[in-house]
């Protein structure tokens, strides 16, 4: 926390003006926007830790992800020519079930993963069982996240899981479920592998499966 | 009503009462707020149930006859013609936007911008029609344009309309049936009227961080007609609690702090606002209200039934709770759904010894019992009551029941759009009894502003 940068402390700090007009001094000065990304991504990581330790709640989230977007913008003019930072811990694939159209939680999940450097393909809300399956034949990635608020979404949770297997992709894969609704009861139903009970530990999952541990 | 409906009714509703009063039943009550599981239990699809009313007997009738131990009962609170009547973009509802046999659910949207906490709170008429209504109401988005007029004169027309349904099913339930209902009326504290409707949650979480004043101010301004709203509507005999969602005070929503100043205070103020009115409150602490579940201790005992989700530990509750407040819960939605009958006698029983041991306590899952409950499991769950959960065969309790407000009480102001100072102005003064006009035209201008603001959630 000590080390951090005076940027990536003012993103930790939510200091919104502060943030702002230091990444404008970086650009004047020239500095290289991954960099300026990379010291945002470090404040973002502490921001995550904050919050799997309840220091920090959902407002400070929202609030460090509208700061990132204001810098990211600012930021995104110079990046056209800019060879993308490829050095990523994993890909992970995360979704809404079938029917369901809740996504706070899964935000959630999805700022704690990107904030500790992993891939995340989000495919939205209401995704059926067959854009799940297809999106890991086409990323290869290790760990499917199913998300769900409502109780009603056990089968479309199993089905995702059985059309993984009928694809030949379920030993390939490890499926983690999470939500209001979830349980060891509707894990095993689903025939998931993982419970995440909250976010941070749906992301210490994710960090084991392409170990980082 | 017969006289065995009569006794049967009274018999349900003095078991609820006193369980919620704190007080010994003669065993566990067995009451969900929200029976989702009754509105498809006798085969009709989502879609069918919030579009037919005719569906809503139907399905009352075959649900009490196969379980009549329930002792109080609601289900189904949306009659689809009404959104439609005004395209009301809050919910996508089944059959219309989503699968016949899918739960409605809740859109998120800013419906307010942020700067616009000074127009809510100085002049909300102004705001519902200028800002809100043109952006959560579809057929409303040019106000003057004729679809806009017949918007609400089809909107008001059909609120009429579900009004006098649900009052028919709350008397045929009563009167046919023997069944009380668990709740009538509703209010939402006032920071979730910013986080659910207006604001949206990203907003509200933004003005956490940016402008915490702006939002306890408007918390508080929204307070008079937020209980004048939820009186309207509620059970005019006082038998049955207000019901009480509540949402963003969940655990991680808010950090304490937060809770503590700004979503608990003016929900403080509200719910005493309706106990002092001589009402009680079921409210769903839905999600995990484990970090707040302390702050209910402040209200008046026995007077807030909470319902407690499946995230939250009912046994801690019935620890912070107990002999304050009466508690609702216990079953796992999960287990309901996808468990056995001899699971499900496994925990109710141990809920029975434990949590359900000294009264305070009434058998329900999650803030409801869900759509996909296996019929086989509620048989087990209330037999299981019947076995484990009695205290007694007799017991004391008077039933709570009373036409009038608790001496001296008076409403908060009522509001109007416009004042009936002005109208008299322009009517030149009347010829016969002042009063007996400006009654009825306050009436008719508050009614109409509670229309309005009950587009808010």
């Amino acid at each position: 926390m000590s080390n951090l940068t005076q940027l990536a402390r003012a993103l930790v700090d939510l200091d919104e003006e502060l943030v702002s007009s230091l990444v404008k001094q970086k650009i004047e000065a020239g500095e290289p926007p991954l960099n300026i990304i990379k010291e945002c991504n470090e404040g973002m990581g502490q921001i995550g830790k904050l919050f799997e330790t309840n220091e920090y709640y959902l407002s400070e989230l929202i609030m460090s992800g509208e700061i990132l977007k204001g810098v990211m913008s600012e930021l995104e003019p110079l990046l056209a020519n800019v060879e993308k930072d490829s050095s990523s811990a994993g890909v992970v694939v995360i979704g809404t079930v079938k029917d369901d159209i809740h996504d706070i939680g899964k935000n959630i999940v999805v700022t704690l993963l990107k904030g500790t450097g992993f891939e995340v393909v989000d495919l939205g809300v209401d995704v059926p069982a067959e854009t799940f399956v297809k999106t890991m034949r086409e990323t290869g990635a290790k760990v499917l996240g199913l998300s769900a608020l409502l109780n009603f979404t056990f089968p479309a949770m199993k089905e995702v899981v059985d059309q993984l297997a009928a694809a030949g992709l379920r030993d390939k894969v490890k499926v983690m479920i999470g939500g209001a609704p979830c349980n060891e009861e509707v894990r095993q139903f689903a025939g998931a592998d993982f419970l995440a009970k909250d976010a941070a530990t749906g992301v210490s999952f994710c960090k084991q499966i392409y170990g980082q541990n | 009503m017969s006289e065995k409906m009569q006794q049967l009714y009274n018999e349900r509703l003095r078991r609820y009462q006193a369980a919620i009063a704190l007080e010994m039943p003669d065993r566990i009550p067995i009451s969900a707020g929200s029976n989702y599981f009754a509105e498809v239990y006798a085969g009709h699809s989502n879609q069918e149930f919030i579009y037919d009313v005719n569906k809503w007997t139907e399905a009352d009738v075959k649900f009490v006859n196969d379980f009549p131990e329930v002792d109080a009962f609601r289900s189904g609170r949306f009659w689809g013609p009404l959104h439609d009547a005004v395209g009301f973009n809050m919910y996508k509802l089944p059959g219309r936007d989503l699968s016949p046999r899918t739960q409605f659910q809740f859109v998120e949207g800013e419906r307010m911008k942020a700067d616009e906490y000074d127009l809510l709170i100085n002049d909300p008429v102004t705001f519902l029609f200028e800002r809100f209504l043109p952006r959560t109401l579809n057929d409303f988005k040019e106000p003057g344009s004729i679809r806009a007029n017949m918007a609400l004169i089809k909107g008001s027309i059909a609120s009429g309309m579900m009004g006098g349904f649900m009052r028919n099913r709350s008397i045929y339930l009563q009167n046919e049936l023997g069944m009380p209902n668990s709740m009538g009326g509703v209010f939402l504290a006032p920071f979730d009227y910013l986080a659910d409707g207006l604001r949206g949650l990203r907003g509200v979480m933004l003005d956490v961080r940016r402008q915490p004043d702006k939002i306890l101010e408007a918390c508080d301004a929204l307070i008079p007609d937020i209980v004048n709203a939820g009186l309207a509507i509620a059970d005019p005999l006082r038998r049955s609690p207000i019901f009480l969602p509540l949402h963003r005070g969940a655990f991680p929503f808010l950090s304490p702090k937060q809770f503590d100043e700004l979503y608990w205070p003016s929900l403080k103020k509200t719910m005493l606002m309706f106990i002092e009115a001589g009402y009680t409150i079921r409210a769903y602490l839905e999600g995990d209200w484990g970090p707040n579940w302390h702050h209910f201790r402040e209200l008046p005992k026995g007077k807030v039934l909470c319902d407690i989700d499946v995230q939250g530990d009912i046994f801690m509750a019935k620890e912070e709770l107990g002999g304050y407040q009466c508690i609702a819960g216990g079953m796992p939605d999960s287990m309901l759904i996808l468990g056995t009958p001899a699971e499900v006698k496994e925990r109710v029983k141990l809920l029975c010894e434990t949590v359900g041991k000294d009264g305070g306590f009434i058998i329900n899952g999650g803030c409801g019992i869900p759509y996909d409950a296996r019929p086989e499991n509620f048989r087990a769950m209330i037999d299981a009551v019947l076995e484990y959960g009695r205290y007694s065969d007799t017991f004391d309790f008077e039933i709570q029941m009373n036409p009038n407000p608790p001496a001296g009480w008076q409403p908060p102001k009522r509001r109007v759009a416009t004042p009936w100072e002005v109208k008299l102005q322009e009517l030149g003064g009347v010829k016969g009894d002042e009063e007996l006009i400006r009654k009825n035209w306050e009436m008719l201008e508050h009614m109409a502003f509670n229309w309005l603001f009950s587009w808010m959630w």
